[in-house]
Protein backbone atom coordinates (compact mmCIF):
# COMPACT_ATOMS: atom_id res chain seq x y z
CA UNK A 1 0.00 0.00 0.00
CA UNK A 2 1.38 3.49 -0.89
CA UNK A 3 0.13 6.72 0.42
CA UNK A 4 1.07 10.31 -0.57
CA UNK A 5 0.75 13.62 0.34
CA UNK A 6 1.44 17.08 -1.31
CA UNK A 7 2.33 19.91 0.20
CA UNK A 8 1.24 23.31 0.02
CA UNK A 9 4.42 24.99 -2.21
CA UNK A 10 4.93 22.15 -4.43
CA UNK A 11 1.51 22.49 -6.31
CA UNK A 12 2.51 25.15 -8.27
CA UNK A 13 5.51 24.42 -9.54
CA UNK A 14 3.87 20.32 -10.05
CA UNK A 15 2.60 20.90 -13.83
CA UNK A 16 5.63 22.34 -15.44
CA UNK A 17 7.84 19.82 -13.42
CA UNK A 18 6.29 16.95 -14.50
CA UNK A 19 6.60 17.55 -18.22
CA UNK A 20 10.66 17.48 -17.88
CA UNK A 21 13.36 14.52 -17.47
CA UNK A 22 13.41 12.53 -14.81
CA UNK A 23 10.01 13.44 -14.05
CA UNK A 24 7.74 10.75 -11.47
CA UNK A 25 6.28 9.83 -15.11
CA UNK A 26 9.61 7.81 -16.35
CA UNK A 27 10.83 6.65 -13.13
CA UNK A 28 11.96 3.40 -14.05
CA UNK A 29 13.58 0.86 -11.75
CA UNK A 30 17.51 1.13 -11.51
CA UNK A 31 19.41 -1.64 -13.06
CA UNK A 32 20.09 -4.44 -10.26
CA UNK A 33 17.46 -3.11 -7.97
CA UNK A 34 15.47 -6.66 -7.96
CA UNK A 35 12.91 -6.61 -4.89
CA UNK A 36 12.93 -2.49 -4.87
CA UNK A 37 9.33 -1.00 -4.44
CA UNK A 38 8.22 2.31 -5.36
CA UNK A 39 6.80 5.09 -3.92
CA UNK A 40 5.15 7.43 -6.19
CA UNK A 41 4.27 11.59 -5.17
CA UNK A 42 3.52 14.55 -7.50
CA UNK A 43 6.38 15.93 -7.64
CA UNK A 44 9.01 13.31 -6.76
CA UNK A 45 8.84 9.39 -6.80
CA UNK A 46 11.57 6.83 -5.15
CA UNK A 47 12.76 3.54 -5.71
CA UNK A 48 13.79 2.27 -2.40
CA UNK A 49 15.12 -1.28 -1.24
CA UNK A 50 16.47 -2.08 2.48
CA UNK A 51 19.10 -4.14 3.90
CA UNK A 52 18.63 -6.89 4.37
CA UNK A 53 15.90 -7.42 1.48
CA UNK A 54 13.56 -8.39 4.69
CA UNK A 55 12.89 -5.93 7.16
CA UNK A 56 13.78 -7.27 10.32
CA UNK A 57 11.87 -6.24 13.48
CA UNK A 58 14.45 -4.74 16.61
CA UNK A 59 17.24 -5.10 14.64
CA UNK A 60 18.76 -1.97 12.41
CA UNK A 61 18.52 -1.93 8.50
CA UNK A 62 19.85 0.85 5.98
CA UNK A 63 18.18 1.58 2.86
CA UNK A 64 19.09 2.83 -0.33
CA UNK A 65 16.93 5.01 -2.96
CA UNK A 66 16.51 6.27 -5.83
CA UNK A 67 14.62 9.42 -6.89
CA UNK A 68 12.89 10.67 -9.88
CA UNK A 69 12.00 14.22 -10.09
CA UNK A 70 13.35 17.95 -10.49
CA UNK A 71 16.50 18.23 -8.12
CA UNK A 72 16.67 17.42 -4.53
CA UNK A 73 17.98 19.86 -1.65
CA UNK A 74 17.72 17.45 1.12
CA UNK A 75 15.74 14.06 2.28
CA UNK A 76 15.09 12.98 5.36
CA UNK A 77 14.24 9.36 6.50
CA UNK A 78 12.05 8.49 9.08
CA UNK A 79 9.97 5.43 10.52
CA UNK A 80 6.11 5.57 12.24
CA UNK A 81 3.77 3.17 13.19
CA UNK A 82 0.57 4.83 12.71
CA UNK A 83 -2.02 2.47 15.40
CA UNK A 84 0.71 3.52 18.20
CA UNK A 85 1.16 6.73 17.15
CA UNK A 86 5.10 6.59 17.54
CA UNK A 87 8.11 6.92 15.76
CA UNK A 88 11.66 4.75 15.94
CA UNK A 89 13.68 5.53 18.49
CA UNK A 90 16.62 6.02 16.20
CA UNK A 91 17.14 9.03 13.77
CA UNK A 92 18.62 7.73 10.22
CA UNK A 93 21.75 9.27 9.09
CA UNK A 94 21.75 10.29 4.98
CA UNK A 95 23.21 10.88 2.63
CA UNK A 96 22.37 12.16 -0.95
CA UNK A 97 23.92 12.35 -3.90
CA UNK A 98 22.31 13.70 -6.87
CA UNK A 99 19.02 11.98 -6.57
CA UNK A 100 20.50 8.67 -5.02
CA UNK A 101 20.93 8.41 -1.79
CA UNK A 102 20.97 6.05 1.19
CA UNK A 103 20.16 5.96 4.57
CA UNK A 104 21.33 3.89 7.69
CA UNK A 105 20.55 3.70 11.54
CA UNK A 106 16.97 2.34 10.92
CA UNK A 107 15.13 0.53 13.83
CA UNK A 108 11.53 -0.93 13.69
CA UNK A 109 11.30 -2.18 17.27
CA UNK A 110 7.76 -3.66 17.45
CA UNK A 111 5.90 -6.08 15.04
CA UNK A 112 3.04 -4.22 13.22
CA UNK A 113 2.24 -1.60 10.38
CA UNK A 114 5.08 0.93 9.56
CA UNK A 115 5.49 3.57 7.70
CA UNK A 116 8.98 4.66 6.27
CA UNK A 117 8.44 8.22 5.40
CA UNK A 118 11.03 10.24 2.96
CA UNK A 119 10.38 13.57 3.72
CA UNK A 120 11.83 15.44 0.52
CA UNK A 121 12.54 19.11 -0.21
CA UNK A 122 13.93 20.85 -3.03
CA UNK A 123 13.36 24.32 -4.95
CA UNK A 124 9.86 22.33 -6.13
CA UNK A 125 8.78 22.30 -2.82
CA UNK A 126 8.44 19.95 -0.30
CA UNK A 127 7.02 16.26 -0.20
CA UNK A 128 5.90 13.60 2.35
CA UNK A 129 6.54 9.79 0.33
CA UNK A 130 5.41 7.14 2.68
CA UNK A 131 5.85 3.55 1.66
CA UNK A 132 3.87 0.75 4.15
CA UNK A 133 5.29 -2.07 5.17
CA UNK A 134 3.80 -5.38 7.69
CA UNK A 135 6.11 -6.50 9.73
CA UNK A 136 5.06 -9.83 11.47
CA UNK B 1 -25.54 -26.14 -5.99
CA UNK B 2 -23.97 -27.77 -8.17
CA UNK B 3 -25.34 -25.19 -10.80
CA UNK B 4 -24.67 -22.25 -8.75
CA UNK B 5 -20.87 -23.26 -8.23
CA UNK B 6 -20.57 -23.79 -12.32
CA UNK B 7 -22.17 -20.66 -12.94
CA UNK B 8 -20.62 -18.59 -10.39
CA UNK B 9 -16.88 -19.98 -9.73
CA UNK B 10 -16.63 -16.89 -7.51
CA UNK B 11 -19.30 -18.60 -4.97
CA UNK B 12 -17.54 -21.89 -5.28
CA UNK B 13 -14.32 -20.07 -3.81
CA UNK B 14 -16.94 -18.37 -1.03
CA UNK B 15 -18.12 -21.82 -0.52
CA UNK B 16 -14.68 -23.20 0.05
CA UNK B 17 -12.41 -20.64 1.60
CA UNK B 18 -15.08 -18.92 3.49
CA UNK B 19 -14.86 -22.21 5.85
CA UNK B 20 -11.22 -22.65 6.18
CA UNK B 21 -10.90 -18.90 6.95
CA UNK B 22 -13.41 -19.49 9.86
CA UNK B 23 -11.60 -22.77 10.95
CA UNK B 24 -8.41 -20.46 11.25
CA UNK B 25 -10.05 -17.17 13.32
CA UNK B 26 -11.64 -19.59 15.49
CA UNK B 27 -10.31 -18.99 19.03
CA UNK B 28 -9.04 -22.50 20.13
CA UNK B 29 -11.98 -23.77 22.31
CA UNK B 30 -10.07 -26.71 22.26
CA UNK B 31 -6.27 -25.72 23.56
CA UNK B 32 -5.35 -24.91 19.64
CA UNK B 33 -4.20 -21.46 18.38
CA UNK B 34 -5.36 -20.08 15.02
CA UNK B 35 -2.93 -19.58 12.17
CA UNK B 36 -2.20 -16.08 13.00
CA UNK B 37 -1.64 -17.11 16.82
CA UNK B 38 1.00 -19.83 15.66
CA UNK B 39 3.16 -17.22 13.70
CA UNK B 40 3.43 -15.15 16.89
CA UNK B 41 3.99 -17.79 19.10
CA UNK B 42 6.47 -19.15 16.75
CA UNK B 43 9.06 -15.91 16.39
CA UNK B 44 9.59 -16.72 20.34
CA UNK B 45 11.84 -18.90 19.35
CA UNK B 46 14.19 -20.99 18.51
CA UNK B 47 15.89 -21.06 21.82
CA UNK B 48 19.24 -20.87 23.04
CA UNK B 49 20.55 -18.39 20.18
CA UNK B 50 24.09 -19.08 18.59
CA UNK B 51 26.58 -17.32 20.65
CA UNK B 52 28.55 -14.48 18.54
CA UNK B 53 31.31 -12.84 19.90
CA UNK B 54 30.97 -9.23 20.67
CA UNK B 55 33.62 -7.61 18.54
CA UNK B 56 33.97 -4.25 20.56
CA UNK B 57 35.42 -6.21 23.32
CA UNK B 58 39.15 -8.97 22.15
CA UNK B 59 38.69 -11.04 24.68
CA UNK B 60 35.02 -12.31 24.40
CA UNK B 61 34.37 -15.82 23.82
CA UNK B 62 37.59 -16.64 25.34
CA UNK B 63 37.90 -19.25 27.95
CA UNK B 64 41.13 -17.70 30.03
CA UNK B 65 39.07 -14.01 30.00
CA UNK B 66 35.59 -15.84 31.26
CA UNK B 67 37.66 -17.10 34.07
CA UNK B 68 39.34 -14.12 35.05
CA UNK B 69 36.02 -12.14 34.19
CA UNK B 70 34.52 -14.57 36.81
CA UNK B 71 36.82 -14.21 38.96
CA UNK B 72 36.83 -10.23 39.36
CA UNK B 73 32.77 -10.72 39.46
CA UNK B 74 33.10 -12.29 42.79
CA UNK B 75 36.24 -10.25 44.05
CA UNK B 76 35.35 -7.57 47.25
CA UNK B 77 38.74 -6.02 46.90
CA UNK B 78 37.40 -4.21 43.69
CA UNK B 79 35.49 -1.57 46.25
CA UNK B 80 36.46 0.63 48.48
CA UNK B 81 35.62 -0.90 51.50
CA UNK B 82 36.87 -4.27 50.86
CA UNK B 83 33.34 -5.66 51.45
CA UNK B 84 31.13 -5.81 48.27
CA UNK B 85 31.53 -7.17 45.20
CA UNK B 86 29.36 -7.58 41.65
CA UNK B 87 27.93 -10.66 43.25
CA UNK B 88 26.63 -8.93 46.27
CA UNK B 89 23.32 -7.28 44.49
CA UNK B 90 23.99 -10.32 41.76
CA UNK B 91 23.61 -13.22 43.38
CA UNK B 92 23.46 -16.51 41.20
CA UNK B 93 21.67 -18.36 43.83
CA UNK B 94 18.86 -15.66 43.29
CA UNK B 95 18.52 -15.39 39.97
CA UNK B 96 21.63 -13.01 39.48
CA UNK B 97 19.70 -10.62 41.14
CA UNK B 98 19.09 -9.98 45.16
CA UNK B 99 15.77 -9.91 46.20
CA UNK B 100 15.63 -5.98 47.08
CA UNK B 101 12.91 -3.93 45.15
CA UNK B 102 16.48 -1.23 45.48
CA UNK B 103 19.72 -2.68 45.66
CA UNK B 104 22.19 -1.69 48.15
CA UNK B 105 26.44 -1.38 48.17
CA UNK B 106 28.03 1.02 50.12
CA UNK B 107 24.45 2.92 50.37
CA UNK B 108 21.04 2.42 48.53
CA UNK B 109 20.61 2.92 44.97
CA UNK B 110 17.70 4.46 43.08
CA UNK B 111 16.83 1.34 41.37
CA UNK B 112 16.34 -2.70 41.13
CA UNK B 113 19.19 -5.09 40.21
CA UNK B 114 18.50 -6.57 37.22
CA UNK B 115 19.42 -10.13 36.75
CA UNK B 116 22.32 -10.76 34.64
CA UNK B 117 20.77 -13.73 32.32
CA UNK B 118 20.92 -13.37 28.40
CA UNK B 119 22.95 -10.19 28.74
CA UNK B 120 24.77 -11.04 25.53
CA UNK B 121 21.16 -10.34 23.43
CA UNK B 122 20.66 -6.92 25.14
CA UNK B 123 21.41 -3.72 22.78
CA UNK B 124 21.69 -1.46 25.71
CA UNK B 125 22.11 -2.37 29.18
CA UNK B 126 21.15 -0.87 32.73
CA UNK B 127 17.57 0.13 33.21
CA UNK B 128 18.12 3.54 31.72
CA UNK B 129 20.52 2.11 28.64
CA UNK B 130 23.56 4.28 29.70
CA UNK B 131 25.66 2.06 28.09
CA UNK B 132 26.23 0.44 24.83
CA UNK B 133 28.08 -2.51 25.30
CA UNK B 134 28.24 -5.07 28.50
CA UNK B 135 32.00 -4.00 29.22
CA UNK B 136 31.14 -0.64 29.71
CA UNK B 137 28.24 -1.61 31.82
CA UNK B 138 30.78 -3.52 34.27
CA UNK B 139 32.88 -0.60 34.95
CA UNK B 140 29.65 1.61 35.96
CA UNK B 141 29.38 0.24 39.70
CA UNK B 142 33.02 0.24 40.12
CA UNK B 143 33.39 4.03 39.61
CA UNK B 144 29.67 4.55 41.58
CA UNK B 145 30.73 5.48 45.13
CA UNK B 146 27.32 4.04 45.96
CA UNK B 147 27.76 0.53 44.70
CA UNK B 148 31.60 -0.36 44.74
CA UNK B 149 33.24 2.69 43.69
CA UNK B 150 36.85 1.61 43.47
CA UNK B 151 37.87 3.53 40.27
CA UNK B 152 39.80 3.50 37.98
CA UNK B 153 42.75 3.78 39.51
CA UNK B 154 42.45 1.63 42.27
CA UNK B 155 41.18 -1.25 40.47
CA UNK B 156 44.15 -1.22 38.26
CA UNK B 157 46.97 -0.61 41.09
CA UNK B 158 44.70 -3.91 42.93
CA UNK B 159 45.11 -6.16 39.88
CA UNK B 160 49.16 -5.11 39.06
CA UNK B 161 50.13 -5.82 42.89
CA UNK B 162 47.86 -8.96 43.57
CA UNK B 163 49.96 -12.06 41.95
CA UNK B 164 46.87 -14.25 41.31
CA UNK B 165 45.19 -11.20 39.09
CA UNK B 166 48.11 -9.72 37.63
CA UNK B 167 48.67 -13.75 36.36
CA UNK B 168 44.39 -13.73 35.49
CA UNK B 169 44.92 -10.23 33.14
CA UNK B 170 47.87 -12.01 31.23
CA UNK B 171 46.07 -15.28 30.52
CA UNK B 172 43.52 -13.43 29.45
CA UNK B 173 44.95 -10.71 27.11
CA UNK B 174 48.58 -12.16 26.36
CA UNK B 175 50.64 -9.41 28.46
CA UNK B 176 50.47 -7.71 32.17
CA UNK B 177 48.40 -5.05 33.02
CA UNK B 178 50.43 -2.00 31.92
CA UNK B 179 50.87 1.24 33.34
CA UNK B 180 48.08 3.16 31.74
CA UNK B 181 45.02 2.88 34.53
CA UNK B 182 41.98 3.45 32.68
CA UNK B 183 43.40 0.85 29.75
CA UNK B 184 43.57 -1.99 32.61
CA UNK B 185 40.28 -0.56 33.97
CA UNK B 186 38.32 -0.51 30.99
CA UNK B 187 40.41 -4.71 30.12
CA UNK B 188 38.66 -5.41 33.58
CA UNK B 189 35.30 -4.53 31.98
CA UNK B 190 35.90 -6.80 29.34
CA UNK B 191 36.90 -9.67 31.05
CA UNK B 192 33.53 -9.72 33.26
CA UNK B 193 32.08 -8.85 30.14
CA UNK B 194 33.16 -12.46 28.74
CA UNK B 195 32.20 -14.31 31.76
CA UNK B 196 28.17 -12.61 31.83
CA UNK B 197 28.23 -13.72 28.49
CA UNK B 198 28.09 -17.49 29.10
CA UNK B 199 25.14 -16.61 31.76
CA UNK B 200 22.46 -18.12 29.15
CA UNK B 201 18.85 -19.39 30.23
CA UNK B 202 18.41 -23.14 29.50
CA UNK B 203 15.45 -24.65 27.68
CA UNK B 204 11.77 -24.02 29.25
CA UNK B 205 8.36 -26.04 29.11
CA UNK B 206 7.51 -22.56 26.74
CA UNK B 207 10.47 -24.02 24.25
CA UNK B 208 9.50 -27.47 24.14
CA UNK B 209 5.65 -25.90 23.56
CA UNK B 210 6.76 -23.83 20.92
CA UNK B 211 9.14 -26.82 19.06
CA UNK B 212 6.14 -29.18 19.12
CA UNK B 213 3.91 -26.07 17.94
CA UNK B 214 6.97 -25.88 14.81
CA UNK B 215 7.06 -29.76 14.10
CA UNK B 216 3.36 -30.09 14.54
CA UNK B 217 4.07 -32.34 17.21
CA UNK B 218 0.79 -33.06 18.81
CA UNK B 219 2.09 -35.09 21.85
CA UNK B 220 4.98 -32.45 22.46
CA UNK B 221 1.68 -29.76 22.35
CA UNK B 222 -0.21 -31.78 24.59
CA UNK B 223 2.46 -31.58 27.17
CA UNK B 224 1.81 -27.79 27.83
CA UNK B 225 -0.41 -26.85 30.94
CA UNK B 226 -3.61 -25.52 29.49
CA UNK B 227 -3.95 -22.65 31.83
CA UNK B 228 -0.05 -21.93 29.95
CA UNK B 229 -1.86 -21.79 26.89
CA UNK B 230 -4.64 -19.78 27.73
CA UNK B 231 -1.92 -17.21 29.51
CA UNK B 232 0.42 -17.34 26.02
CA UNK B 233 -3.17 -16.73 23.89
CA UNK B 234 -3.33 -13.60 26.09
CA UNK B 235 0.22 -12.41 25.99
CA UNK B 236 0.51 -12.62 21.67
CA UNK B 237 -3.29 -11.48 21.25
CA UNK B 238 -5.33 -9.24 23.48
CA UNK B 239 -2.65 -8.42 26.37
CA UNK B 240 -0.14 -7.03 23.74
CA UNK B 241 2.24 -7.99 25.55
CA UNK B 242 4.25 -9.16 22.75
CA UNK B 243 5.06 -6.03 21.20
CA UNK B 244 7.59 -5.18 24.11
CA UNK B 245 8.67 -8.63 25.20
CA UNK B 246 8.93 -9.62 21.51
CA UNK B 247 11.75 -12.49 19.96
CA UNK B 248 13.35 -15.59 21.38
CA UNK B 249 14.40 -13.46 24.29
CA UNK B 250 11.37 -12.12 24.97
CA UNK B 251 12.22 -8.32 24.62
CA UNK B 252 12.45 -5.89 21.69
CA UNK B 253 15.82 -4.18 23.51
CA UNK B 254 14.59 -0.82 24.15
CA UNK B 255 12.58 1.19 26.52
CA UNK B 256 9.01 1.83 27.51
CA UNK B 257 6.89 3.92 29.73
CA UNK B 258 5.27 1.16 31.80
CA UNK B 259 3.09 3.54 33.90
CA UNK B 260 4.86 2.68 36.98
CA UNK B 261 5.75 5.29 39.60
CA UNK B 262 9.14 6.85 38.49
CA UNK B 263 9.95 8.87 41.50
CA UNK B 264 13.18 8.11 43.05
CA UNK B 265 12.63 10.44 46.34
CA UNK B 266 10.47 12.83 47.43
CA UNK B 267 10.85 15.61 44.45
CA UNK B 268 13.35 13.59 42.85
CA UNK B 269 12.57 12.06 39.36
CA UNK B 270 14.27 9.27 38.21
CA UNK B 271 14.45 10.53 34.32
CA UNK B 272 15.33 6.74 33.06
CA UNK B 273 16.15 6.44 29.04
CA UNK B 274 15.91 10.10 29.10
CA UNK B 275 19.08 10.20 31.26
CA UNK B 276 20.36 7.17 30.24
CA UNK B 277 20.98 8.86 26.86
CA UNK B 278 22.66 11.87 27.89
CA UNK B 279 24.85 9.69 30.18
CA UNK B 280 25.74 7.70 27.40
CA UNK B 281 26.85 10.78 25.13
CA UNK B 282 28.92 12.00 27.52
CA UNK B 283 30.51 8.83 28.39
CA UNK B 284 34.18 8.15 27.45
CA UNK B 285 33.53 4.65 27.62
CA UNK B 286 31.04 3.69 24.37
CA UNK B 287 31.67 1.83 21.03
CA UNK B 288 32.56 5.60 19.62
CA UNK B 289 35.23 5.98 21.99
CA UNK B 290 38.96 5.04 21.69
CA UNK B 291 38.58 1.72 23.75
CA UNK B 292 36.17 -0.32 21.13
CA UNK B 293 38.27 -2.75 20.11
CA UNK B 294 37.06 -3.12 16.32
CA UNK B 295 38.26 -0.65 14.37
CA UNK B 296 35.59 -0.74 11.68
CA UNK B 297 32.80 0.07 14.40
CA UNK B 298 30.56 -2.24 13.27
CA UNK B 299 28.04 -2.34 16.12
CA UNK B 300 28.61 1.03 16.60
CA UNK B 301 25.37 1.98 14.32
CA UNK B 302 22.92 2.37 17.50
CA UNK B 303 25.27 4.52 18.96
CA UNK B 304 25.62 6.83 16.33
CA UNK B 305 21.56 6.91 15.73
CA UNK B 306 20.19 7.11 18.56
CA UNK B 307 17.27 10.02 19.06
CA UNK B 308 17.07 11.88 22.22
CA UNK B 309 13.10 12.85 22.45
CA UNK B 310 11.16 13.87 25.66
CA UNK B 311 8.97 11.09 25.74
CA UNK B 312 11.92 8.94 26.58
CA UNK B 313 11.29 10.63 30.18
CA UNK B 314 9.97 7.78 32.41
CA UNK B 315 10.97 5.12 30.05
CA UNK B 316 12.65 2.12 31.34
CA UNK B 317 14.09 -1.30 29.76
CA UNK B 318 11.43 -3.93 28.90
CA UNK B 319 13.38 -6.42 30.58
CA UNK B 320 13.53 -10.08 28.99
CA UNK B 321 11.67 -12.65 30.69
CA UNK B 322 13.36 -15.70 30.63
CA UNK B 323 13.53 -16.53 34.27
CA UNK B 324 11.49 -14.12 35.20
CA UNK B 325 9.98 -16.24 38.10
CA UNK B 326 13.67 -16.21 39.49
CA UNK B 327 14.15 -12.52 39.69
CA UNK B 328 11.54 -10.46 41.94
CA UNK B 329 11.02 -7.94 42.86
CA UNK B 330 9.69 -6.25 39.56
CA UNK B 331 10.09 -3.05 38.06
CA UNK B 332 12.99 -0.19 37.78
CA UNK B 333 12.67 0.36 41.06
CA UNK B 334 11.30 -2.96 42.09
CA UNK B 335 7.92 -1.62 42.92
CA UNK B 336 6.10 -5.18 42.55
CA UNK B 337 6.55 -7.98 44.37
CA UNK B 338 5.40 -10.74 42.10
CA UNK B 339 4.74 -12.03 38.37
CA UNK B 340 0.73 -11.70 39.72
CA UNK B 341 1.27 -8.04 40.83
CA UNK B 342 2.43 -7.39 37.17
CA UNK B 343 0.13 -8.47 35.47
CA UNK B 344 -2.57 -7.29 38.26
CA UNK B 345 -0.57 -3.77 36.98
CA UNK B 346 -1.24 -4.04 33.43
CA UNK B 347 -4.91 -5.11 33.96
CA UNK B 348 -5.85 -2.30 36.44
CA UNK B 349 -3.43 0.23 34.49
CA UNK B 350 -4.13 3.60 35.04
CA UNK B 351 -3.44 5.29 31.74
CA UNK B 352 -3.57 8.67 32.98
CA UNK B 353 -0.55 7.97 34.39
CA UNK B 354 1.25 7.04 31.55
CA UNK B 355 3.68 9.85 29.79
CA UNK B 356 3.33 8.57 26.58
CA UNK B 357 3.19 11.53 24.60
CA UNK B 358 0.39 10.86 22.57
CA UNK B 359 1.48 7.42 21.94
CA UNK B 360 -1.20 4.39 22.14
CA UNK B 361 0.78 1.39 23.29
CA UNK B 362 -0.43 0.43 26.79
CA UNK B 363 -3.77 -0.04 27.50
CA UNK B 364 -6.06 -0.98 30.92
CA UNK B 365 -6.36 -4.80 29.79
CA UNK B 366 -9.49 -5.20 32.85
CA UNK B 367 -8.32 -9.01 32.98
CA UNK B 368 -10.36 -11.59 34.80
CA UNK B 369 -8.56 -13.46 37.94
CA UNK B 370 -8.59 -16.71 35.82
CA UNK B 371 -7.31 -14.67 33.20
CA UNK B 372 -4.84 -13.22 35.20
CA UNK B 373 -3.85 -16.50 36.27
CA UNK B 374 -3.43 -18.36 33.06
CA UNK B 375 -1.08 -15.41 32.11
CA UNK B 376 1.39 -15.96 35.28
CA UNK B 377 0.78 -19.89 34.45
CA UNK B 378 2.40 -18.85 31.04
CA UNK B 379 5.18 -16.61 32.25
CA UNK B 380 6.00 -19.40 34.85
CA UNK B 381 7.01 -21.06 31.69
CA UNK B 382 9.35 -19.21 30.56
CA UNK B 383 11.81 -20.32 33.57
CA UNK B 384 14.11 -23.55 32.82
CA UNK B 385 13.60 -26.63 34.21
CA UNK B 386 16.81 -26.81 36.59
CA UNK B 387 17.71 -23.12 37.15
CA UNK B 388 20.38 -22.83 39.46
CA UNK B 389 23.96 -21.13 39.56
CA UNK B 390 25.95 -21.84 36.11
CA UNK B 391 29.28 -20.70 37.89
CA UNK B 392 31.46 -24.01 38.12
CA UNK B 393 29.02 -25.62 36.15
CA UNK B 394 29.89 -23.61 32.47
CA UNK B 395 32.76 -21.69 33.68
CA UNK B 396 36.44 -22.60 34.21
CA UNK B 397 38.20 -21.32 37.19
CA UNK B 398 41.42 -19.40 36.91
CA UNK B 399 44.00 -21.51 36.52
CA UNK B 400 46.50 -19.19 38.96
CA UNK B 401 47.26 -18.89 42.53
Amino acid sequence: MIRRRLRGPAVAATFALVLTAGSTAACERPQGWTGARHIAGKTWSAWWRSAPAAIPIGAHFSIRFRLCGPPVRRVRVRGWMPVHRHGMNYRPGVTLSGRSGAAEGLLFHMPGRWQLILDIAGDAGKEKLTAETVLE
Amino acid sequence: MAVIIKKFPVAYCILLIFPLLALAALPAAAGEFTAGERRKILRHGPWPLSAVPDPSNRVSGKPAAIAFGKALFFETRLSLSGTISCATCHRPDAGWTDGLARSRGHEAVDRNALSLFNLRVNRWFGWDGAQDTLWAQNLRPLIDKREMGVGATGAARLVRADGRLACGYRQAFGEAPGANDERVFVDLGKAMAAFLETLVTGRTPFDDFRDALARNDAAGRARYPAAAKRGLRLFVGRGNCAFCHFGPAFTNGEFADAGVPHFAGPGRADPGRFGGIRKLRKSRYTLLGGFNDDPARSTAVKTRHVRLAHSNFGEFRVPGLRNAALTAPYMHAGSLRTLADVVRHYSTLDEERLHAGGERILRRLDLSAQEQGDLVAFLETLTEREPGPKVGRRNGDLQCR
